[in-house]
């Protein structure tokens, strides 16, 4: 089988990998790098458990084919988070709020938090809610989440 | 000054501290089942009936397809008797000469990988014949309704208090009617997934997603023809379960424990999600019909309850479903009279199972739509006739259970109508005045849940946690919890660890709560009935107590610090080595249950909540959207107040969802029509209503500190408080679970074309 070779920057690390044909970026980054703090919870787009942000966007990484993602692409995923000031403040507000209970959703879930603060600072409830209505979450009823998004926005690094 | 040693107020107990997982989860370091690496391991796909009902004549493999790269199994390779022991035996592991349902499995196959697995399954040819079919709750309340001997009954039980027949007869006024409700999937985040590997010794170690390590060892050992002891089964980090990881995950470890001891290696089962929808459990739909008397001063005369539940193929666990389901159908209100008649059916669908609540929701959507229609019927409010006829302390169930101790009514009631301002709002309701721009409604409801096993069950199984005095790291002693009880979200090992914590009167950093792992736990029981924090907390919480004792007996001194202990503990390490001490739950004094007659105390305690909807339809789409929801609990004592309200948020929206959204039925083929997320819905944070939660609590003064149960209660009573502020904006009374447009659509057409 023919592979496809690329180099993308992931979490700030450069990473080339071999690509077979039909290879999902979700599994490139579970399998191929060992990244298995993205989850898999449809397969099919609808649950957000597999967020990520290519080039700052969060896009649901079971639905993109790995080699249509070019080379010298930016990827973050969850384990990125720690590595960045804001990552630290969302996971801390998470922590403080209590927005984990199962865990499974929250891969996704504060990768789509990271999205929204990158870009508005201060956002207000309905731009929350727009931010996240793509990541489904069974345990929390989403209060919790709204709470730490809100907590981290307050605390958010000026530029 | 000499130092004096005081009984101090527990010191984690009661406090909102961040989850022991939490950080874990957020840097995406938990390891559930699919992160797991297993070496050499294969991957296991599950053969299954392509129609509801059929005679299995046999499965003939394809001669050109290369059999010799993957393994086989079938009825005939299970090594003990074909089933899940579960309560009546009556569900073979793999069906044999018959299957019930569409999808039930037929033969398993392990591969190398998923594809080859599945790839093989298609060179599978299965020769069946097809016989008739049931597919719907419709057609078996249709059997019922008409006493048609067609309707087969997995299980059925009674409950009677005084003659609830005369006194209907003698009733003021009789309220009749029926209320139906749909399956509702679980739908965790993380599908069902499970690996299994053959030990050395013969036996197996199976672990993931689960929420009841020991039904698996117990409920397999038949048909594995193994010794208990030599089924291991641990669990890994679980991504949400609601009671859908209760029993069915027994099932998947007879499908990866049969193929790994054949393959002599790892296999292992993800589900997609497609797979986890169209072959797990879901909660059971439901058909009640209520004729209830009302005697002339707006007090209840009588209630009279039949209560049907679509069991799917086989039993499971079907009879404590509605058990719970029965014994919450009157529950609540005081009236002397009264007759429940619980009932299982069965389909040709997926058995259904435990979901958040257990039988108790489909039974307080019936009941507290109902109480709606009696209040309607003896000209009073919602509000009046609930705190007019509610049960408070000191009154007795339809079971005959005096309401002695821990009753959070009608404090609940009251407070939550007090909140909301019920009395003022309830005047505001449009009642589908015409000409409205928009239609507002607020409804109520009111309910108790039975804290933990019913009647004498936690007596039965005899729950037991223990601690062990242990090296938690080199130097460092502390107190381990050991319990069956599983994380699954909802925070045990975070309470737990409060709990002992606090029965060691030491800092948190002195405990810990690891995963069960079949071998090194005690049986606590199962994770489910909302009973972890109330009694297996309660156990680690004496056990706790015992473990200090021991120590202080063996220093001949009190432990009064951590400094102390650690000086203490490292002497009796060294000297004896590890420490365990164990405590069993004890009923409170007293109680008497009748499992033939369903007399008597049929919960240790209750939790009591109240819910309060406030809802807007559009009159000319008929949207319904839910504002607000404001609620008071009663769940004792809270130990962990971030945790209990995160499970009350979460629990509620659920119930939203069961409530307005979440459909999904049985198509011709006998499998469910929305097996996808694309077309199962449920809430996403667009859809979440404003929530004002609060507690009060009743200690429950038999099992310290005081918890009662939590989980289920938030899932109780929202979709008859919807239900009922919907007929508040409209006019409208639905009495069919989801409610959704077309249905309230559908319904005005009808009123209006009488």
């Amino acid at each position: 089988m023919s592979t496809v070779k690329r180099t993308w920057v992931v979490n700030g690390e450069r990473w080339t990998v071999d690509l077979p044909p039909g290879r999902r970026l979700l599994d490139a980054l579970r399998n191929d790098l060992g990244l298995k703090g993205t989850k898999e919870g449809c397969g099919e787009g609808e649950c957000g458990a597999c967020t990520v942000l290519l080039n700052g966007e969060p896009v649901t990484s079971c639905l993109i084919a790995a080699g249509q993602v070019p080379d010298g692409a930016e990827i973050m995923t969850v384990e990125g988070l720690e590595k960045t000031e804001g990552g630290r403040i969302l996971q801390e507000a998470y922590i403080e709020r209590g927005a984990a209970q199962c865990g499974f959703c929250i891969p996704g879930m504060i990768m789509s938090s990271f999205a929204l603060l990158s870009k508005t600072r201060t956002p207000d409830d309905a731009e929350i809610r727009e931010a996240h209505a793509g990541n489904i979450c069974r345990c929390t009823g989403y209060e919790k989440i709204i709470e730490a998004v809100k907590l981290a926005a307050n605390r958010w690094p000026e530029k | 000054m000499p130092a004096t040693v005081q009984t101090r107020d527990p010191r984690w107990v009661g406090q909102g501290i961040p989850r022991v997982d939490a950080e874990d989860k957020v840097r995406g370091r938990a390891q559930y089942v699919d992160d797991l690496l297993v070496p050499n391991g294969w991957h296991g796909h599950v053969v299954r009936a392509p129609v509801p009902h059929g005679l299995l004549r046999g499965l003939t493999p394809d001669p050109a397809f290369d059999w010799s790269r993957v393994v086989v199994v079938t009825a005939k390779d299970i090594p003990g008797p074909n089933c899940i022991v579960s309560h009546d035996r009556s569900m073979p592991v793999i069906a044999s000469d018959e299957f019930l349902y569409a999808g039930e499995p037929v033969a398993l196959i392990a591969a190398p990988t998923l594809r080859l697995a599945r790839e093989a399954a298609e060179h599978l040819r299965i020769d069946f014949e097809e016989r008739p079919a049931i597919l719907t709750l419709h057609e078996v309340a249709d059997q019922f309704k008409h006493n048609d001997p067609a309707l087969v009954k997995l299980c059925g039980q009674t409950i009677r208090k005084g003659d609830a027949e005369a006194a209907l007869a003698r009733a003021h006024k009789v309220v009749e009617a029926e209320y139906t409700a749909g399956h509702q999937e679980q739908l965790y985040i993380e599908p069902q997934g499970l690996v299994a590997e053959p030990t050395g010794d013969g036996g197996v170690f199976i672990y993931g997603s689960m929420q009841c390590p020991y039904f698996i060892v117990h409920e397999l050992c038949e048909a594995l023809a193994l010794p208990p002891e030599k089924i291991r089964v641990k669990q890994a980090a679980v991504g949400g379960a609601f009671g859908g990881k209760e029993e069915f995950p027994t099932w998947l470890a007879g499908y990866v424990a049969l193929l790994a001891l054949k393959a002599k290696r790892p296999v292992k089962i993800v589900y997609d999600r497609h797979q986890d929808i169209l072959y797990t459990t879901k909660r059971h739909p439901v058909w009640s019909r209520y004729r209830t008397g009302l005697n002339r001063d707006g007090t209840i005369a009588a209630i009279a309850v039949d209560f049907l539940l679509d069991g799917g193929a086989y039993l499971t666990l079907s009879d404590v479903v509605m058990y719970r389901g029965i014994l919450h159908a009157a529950m609540g209100y005081r009236c002397d009279h009264v007759f429940v008649n619980g009932l299982v059916a069965r389909t040709n669908t997926v058995p259904s199972g435990a979901f958040r609540g257990f039988g108790a929701p489909q039974a307080i959507w019936g009941l507290e739509s109902h109480v709606d229609a009696m209040a309607a019927a003896a000209g009073m409010t919602p509000h009046e006739f609930r705190l007019k006829n509610c049960l408070v302390q000191g009154d007795t169930t339809p079971t005959g259970q005096v309401l002695k101790w821990s009753v959070g009514s009608p404090a609940v009631l009251e407070k939550s109508l007090e909140r909301c301002r019920f009395d003022e709002q309830w005047k505001k309701c449009s009642r589908g005045k015409p000409g409205a721009k928009s239609w507002y409604g607020i409804g109520v409801s009111f309910f108790a849940h039975g804290a933990a096993f019913t009647g004498d069950g936690e007596a039965r199984i005899k729950a037991r946690a223990a601690m062990d005095l242990d090296w938690l790291a080199p130097g460092r002693p502390g107190g381990i919890v050991r319990v069956s009880s599983t994380e699954m979200g909802q925070g045990a090992l975070t309470v737990l660890s409060q709990l002992a914590a606090d029965g060691l009167g030491l800092d948190l950093s002195r405990v810990s709560c690891p995963f069960p792992d079949t071998a090194l736990v005690p049986n606590s029981g199962p994770t489910v009935a909302s009973r972890t924090t109330m009694v297996v907390g309660s156990c680690v919480y004496g056990a706790a107590g015992k473990l200090k004792k021991a120590l202080e007996q063996f220093a001949g001194k009190p432990i009064a610090s951590g400094k102390e202990f650690d000086e203490i503990a490292s002497a009796y390490l060294n000297k004896h080595g590890r420490l365990r001490v164990e405590h069993l739950f004890v009923l409170p004094p007293g109680t008497q249950w009748d499992q033939k007659t369903f007399r008597g105390d049929s919960y240790p305690g209750y939790s009591w909540g109240c819910n309060v909807a406030e809802v807007e339809v559009d009159p000319r789409t008929l949207g319904i959207r839910v504002k607000k929801i404001t609620a008071f609990y009663d769940i004792g004592k809270v130990v962990n107040p971030v945790l209990a309200k995160g499970q009350i948020e979460g629990g509620l929206v659920q119930a939203l969802g069961y409530s307005v959204m979440e459909k999904i039925g049985i198509d011709r083929k006998g499998r469910f029509d929305a097996s996808r997320m694309q077309t199962y819905i449920i809430p996403t944070m667009q859809d979440i209503p404003e929530m004002d939660l609060d507690f009060v609590e009743f200690p429950f003064d038999h099992a310290p500190p005081g918890a009662k149960g939590v989980g289920e209660l938030p899932m109780d009573g929202l979709a008859p408080a919807i239900a009922n502020a919907i007929e508040a904006a409209t006019g409208l009374r639905m009495r069919d679970l989801p409610i959704t447009p077309e249905k309230l659509y559908e319904h005005s057409q009808k009123n209006l074309g009488r």
